[in-house]
């Protein structure tokens, strides 16, 4: 019989953040990572730990806006930010232009990097609306995949940001708290107009006839 | 034949929500009552164990329990083809990786606070990390009782060395035909150790149940072998071992066979009752799950003054690391492969497979071709300079085709594919235009190399699939195949919808592999699955049609033979308005008075290679006759100031049978190039001379990154229809990965006329070579 053990909560701190557009209050540990927070007390485990050094990218999450290996931030650091993670950008019904583009490209084969990857894309496209092929190698040089050979990746976003850049009204990734519609941030609201621009100018992956 | 799904870029179906985030990985299961292990590893290569002590380790905080390897070498012993491995060291350590001791505790920080306090003493042995030096005379043995081991027959340790496995295959007489050659060109090749770096780390759960049951979740490919091999060692029925699959973050081959499960149970073993989880750093990713390569190839080639190739005899030295099992059959099939795309008469290939204070060393997509062919391909190019023959000229002239006759004695036909078909779409895509001059900042070089890919199985090595029709008439699909990313589930539903005539939305493909209820498949490797489980799906689709057609037959009272099936209706062929709906017919057909016949709609089929077999005393046996050929060639640029080698356009052609979804392939292609232009370019797992390994981070083992990805990748398939796989489709998910290195480094020749016979070949050695060459020396 096994005598089964708890953690002792030593020296935890309270943090209160914006996460996906929830407010979240948590005791966290001095030690704890942004990523462990995120996976373990918030359970958003779209967030992959590959290295835990900061050095492949599937961790990325936004904090404020930007991309950040959620590894190498501690969550006492996220104390009064605001926290995009993958599942706060899109689902099935309201792709996000990123996800739409992945799925139609066939960016996504493990899918082990994706949301890192689309996460790193966001905060890239954030910065530079419309970057040259040369500017996205730069930008997602940290988030590593091992199984495309980043050419499907590379055009996936090139597209992506030719929607976003038609479709200006919606920050995808960095609007405020949910609105009244009680659509998470980032998502474009169902049958609005944005989504149905976003829609027709990426184009669905072909599906059978 | 028209088609109407199997051919097109009909989106996968694990695509949304592995974009969503929703797609659930190892690391991301909880379960009740979960404990969490971290893994001592020692700080010596090689050396007996005096004493552990965890004393201190054991009150730490948190800490549920302690566990070493004491005394376990007796009772849990596994490998499929060599048992030497060991689920945690005992008496002895064989390498730095290796597991020595265990904390369970109740949250992994715990458990890595913990392993610092337990203390280890140890008598150092004499470390080896290549082959040579473990073959040495006099050197120390790894494992001192190998001849005590089981194995398979035809493989095994020869006891008294630090040989794990000797295989040679003979065919022709190889000296006399290098004896009557015209030229013979020889030279030393090394492709060293690399790591698959997916980038999902390894890890298992394991729970030892109230029940009896173990239940496993692996980040595996090969859910039965691990229910096999646990179920053997701790004398269960292997129907009370559950093993799970869930999404795995890519494989490239170091999560076949069993390779952290094993230790995993046994540390769970001490809770029972507890589920025991255990993820990999990204550290002990690289240095305690599999390794791959680690090959020296010595290869020479006779040839006649007309460029007909006589004679082939390789000599391969694998340093397999502390642990053989996984490493037999890469070697043999290095051996066998070595010919390449190209016949000899006569043959003489071997490989030594060589225990090393290493790890383990296992699959790595492309299982022995690619580092064979590395040589192969090299080679040729430099026996054309020296017959001063055009390569293209040399290469035509010896190609595996129709009547021609493999290493192992194989007798090839129009159904293995047109390798002379793709060899020329290269051509035209690369060689065609004139060479980019030299400038003042680059050289440019264009380099080529044929391919040859067989399947390594087993004579046992089948795929299964069950196929149920709802009564809704859509379709559930379960196949044992491991979906790693390679897009398998969309080929079994792109498969069965062509052969059902159903649409591919109406078709719902597992998602989880659970050997409780998955019916059987070896494991999937060797780039079969499309061939080989899609024929399964093929199979089951046809028996559920043909059950449709037999209940059909009785409410329409007719011959069986006389029906046709459209997905809809099966209809009488002479007059398609008698017919029935397909819905109607899934549970059996129910008249109006409540009777029913006819049997539910389900069916389940396996698939093998046909007459597959073991090696005759010549070391030459059956493949199924499955080959797959391609071509593949890479224009490179080299900056004179810095060595930096850039591949701006790489062109591969493969004549894969039957396309079945575009974007996939190309994506299978593209990935592949990828990760050997890193392995010809930046890749490698170094030891130091104690066997430590110098580089297991992403930041200092350099795979590439997008900045590397070529500017242009030319990706071209020839449909010439095999006869096994579905719709002719042959496998192409390990076949990219062989011709790069040799590409690249043909090129870096073509570019500058130095010769390199091993990878990597990194901008230092690059600028190394090109300042010797500028001041004279011989390269």
């Amino acid at each position: 019989m096994v005598e089964r053990a708890y953690a002792r909560r030593t020296m935890s701190t309270t943090i209160s953040l914006r996460v996906n557009g929830q407010d979240e209050r948590h005791d966290v540990e001095p030690n704890q990572t942004l990523l462990a927070f995120l996976r373990d007390t918030l359970d958003l485990t779209g967030a992959k730990e590959g290295c835990n050094e900061g050095e492949c990218g599937a961790c990325m999450v936004l904090v404020d806006g930007r991309a950040v290996n959620s590894c190498l931030m501690l969550a006492v650091e996220a104390d009064g930010r605001e926290i995009i993670t993958i599942e706060g950008i899109g689902d099935a019904e309201h792709l996000h232009p990123l996800q739409a583009a992945f799925l139609k490209h066939t960016a996504v084969q493990c899918g082990f990097c994706t949301p890192g990857m689309i996460m790193t894309a966001i905060g890239l496209l954030a910065e530079n609306p419309d970057p040259d092929e040369a500017a996205v190698r730069e930008a997602m040089a940290g988030s590593l995949c091992r199984c495309t050979g980043y050419r499907q990746i590379l055009d996936a976003i090139h597209e992506a940001a030719g929607v976003m850049r038609v479709v200006p009204a919606v920050e995808f990734g960095m609007r405020g708290p949910a609105g009244p519609s009680g659509v998470a941030p980032g998502l474009m609201a169902p049958g609005s107009a944005e989504a149905a621009a976003g829609v027709k100018v990426l184009g669905l992956p072909e599906m059978a006839p | 034949m028209s088609l109407k799904f199997v051919g097109k870029n009909i989106t996968r179906p694990d695509a949304i929500q592995k974009a969503t985030g929703k797609a659930r990985f190892l690391a991301d299961i909880h379960l009740p009552g979960m404990l969490y292990a971290a893994i001592l590893r020692p700080g010596y290569a090689h050396a007996r164990i005096i004493s552990i002590d965890t004393t201190e380790a054991e009150t730490s905080e948190g800490v549920v329990k302690v566990v070493t390897g004491k005394g376990c070498s007796d009772k849990y012993r596994y490998g499929d083809n060599i048992r030497d491995l060991v689920p945690m060291a005992d008496e002895k350590v064989r390498y730095m990786g290796e597991p020595l001791a265990a904390v369970i505790a109740g949250n992994p920080h715990q458990a890595k606070q913990a392993l610092k306090k337990i203390k280890v003493e140890y008598e150092p042995l004499p470390v080896y990390t290549q082959a040579l030096d473990a073959l040495a005379p006099g050197a120390a043995l790894i494992h001192e009782d190998s001849g005590s081991y089981w194995h398979l027959p035809g493989v095994g340790p020869k006891p008294g060395t630090n040989i794990a496995n000797h295989y040679r295959l003979r065919k022709g007489d190889a000296e006399k035909g290098l004896r009557e050659s015209d030229v013979v060109v020889e030279a030393e090749f090394k492709y060293p150790f690399g790591s698959c770096a997916a980038l999902e780390p390894h890890g298992a759960i394991v729970w030892f149940q109230e029940d009896g049951m173990i239940e496993i979740w692996s980040s595996s490919i090969c859910p039965f072998i691990i229910r096999e091999e646990v179920a053997r060692v701790y004398e269960r029925p292997e129907s009370d071992v559950r093993v799970h699959i869930p999404e795995v973050g890519g494989c490239f081959g170091y999560k076949s066979d069993i390779t952290v499960e094993q230790t995993i149970a046994y540390i769970a073993g001490f809770v029972p009752g507890h589920p025991v989880k255990w993820v990999a750093s990204r550290k002990e990713d690289f240095t305690s799950t599999l390794l791959g390569h680690g090959m020296i190839i010595r290869m020479k080639i006779g040839a006649m003054s007309d460029g007909r190739l006589m004679a082939l005899k390789t000599t391969i030295y694998h340093s397999t690391g502390a642990y053989s099992d996984t490493g037999v059959h890469v070697s043999i099939a290095a051996a066998h492969n070595s010919t390449g795309a190209y016949e000899y008469p006569h043959c003489d290939l071997e490989s030594i497979l060589t225990y090393t204070n290493t790890p383990a060393v296992g699959a790595f997509r492309g299982y022995g071709h690619p580092e064979a062919q590395f040589a192969q391909e090299r080679l040729i190019d430099i026996l054309a300079r020296k017959l001063k023959m055009d390569p293209f000229v040399l290469r035509e002239k010896n190609y595996l085709g129709p009547g021609k006759v493999t290493a192992l004695g194989e007798r090839l036909h129009q159904t293995n594919g047109d390798l002379r078909k793709c060899s020329d779409i290269i051509k035209k895509a690369v060689f065609e235009k004139p060479k980019q001059e030299e400038d003042s900042e680059y050289y440019y070089g264009r380099g080529f190399a044929a391919v040859m890919k067989s399947p390594k199985g087993a004579p046992f090595s089948s795929k299964s699939a069950y196929v149920k029709f709802n009564t809704d008439g859509s379709v559930v699909i379960n196949c044992g195949g491991a979906e790693v990313g390679q897009g398998l589930r969309n080929v079994v539903r792109l498969v069965a919808a062509e052969t059902l005539k159903i649409a591919p939305e109406r078709i719902h493909v597992y998602t989880e592999i659970d050997t409780q209820f998955s019916p059987w498949e070896w494991q999937t490797i060797g780039s079969m699955f499309t061939k080989q489980g899609g024929r399964a799906v093929m199979r089951a689709c046809q028996k559920t049609i043909e059950q449709m057609k037999h209940t059909a037959s009785q409410v329409l009272r007719c011959d069986v033979d006389l029906l046709e099936y459209d997905g809809e209706y099966v209809y009488l062929s002479s007059d398609p308005s008698i017919r029935v709906e397909v819905t109607k017919l899934v549970r059996g057909y129910m008249y109006e008075n409540g009777m029913v016949v006819g049997e539910v709609v389900q069916a389940c089929a396996d698939a093998r290679l046909p007459r597959y077999s073991g090696f005759d005393e010549n070391g030459q046996g059956s493949m199924g006759v499955s080959y797959t050929f391609g071509a593949q060639a890479a224009e490179i640029r080299i900056e004179k100031s810095t060595g930096k080698i850039t591949v701006d356009h790489f062109a591969s052609s493969f004549d894969v049978g039957r396309v079945i979804q575009p974007q996939q392939i190309r994506g299978q292609v593209t990935g592949g190039v990828m990760m050997t232009i890193g392995a010809a370019l930046f890749e490698e797992v170094r030891f130091d001379e104690t066997g430590k390994c110098v580089n297991p981070y992403f930041s200092k083992y350099r795979f590439p990154t997008i900045k590397d990805a070529p500017l242009r990748q030319t990706v071209q398939m020839v449909e010439t229809p095999g006869t096994i796989g579905p719709f002719g489709a042959r496998g192409i998910g390990e076949h990219p990965v062989i011709g790069p290195p040799p590409a690249i480094l043909n090129a870096i020749y073509d570019a500058t006329g130095i010769e390199f016979f091993e990878i990597p070949v990194t901008p230092d050695k690059m600028k190394k070579a090109l300042d010797e060459k500028a001041a004279g020396g011989n390269t």
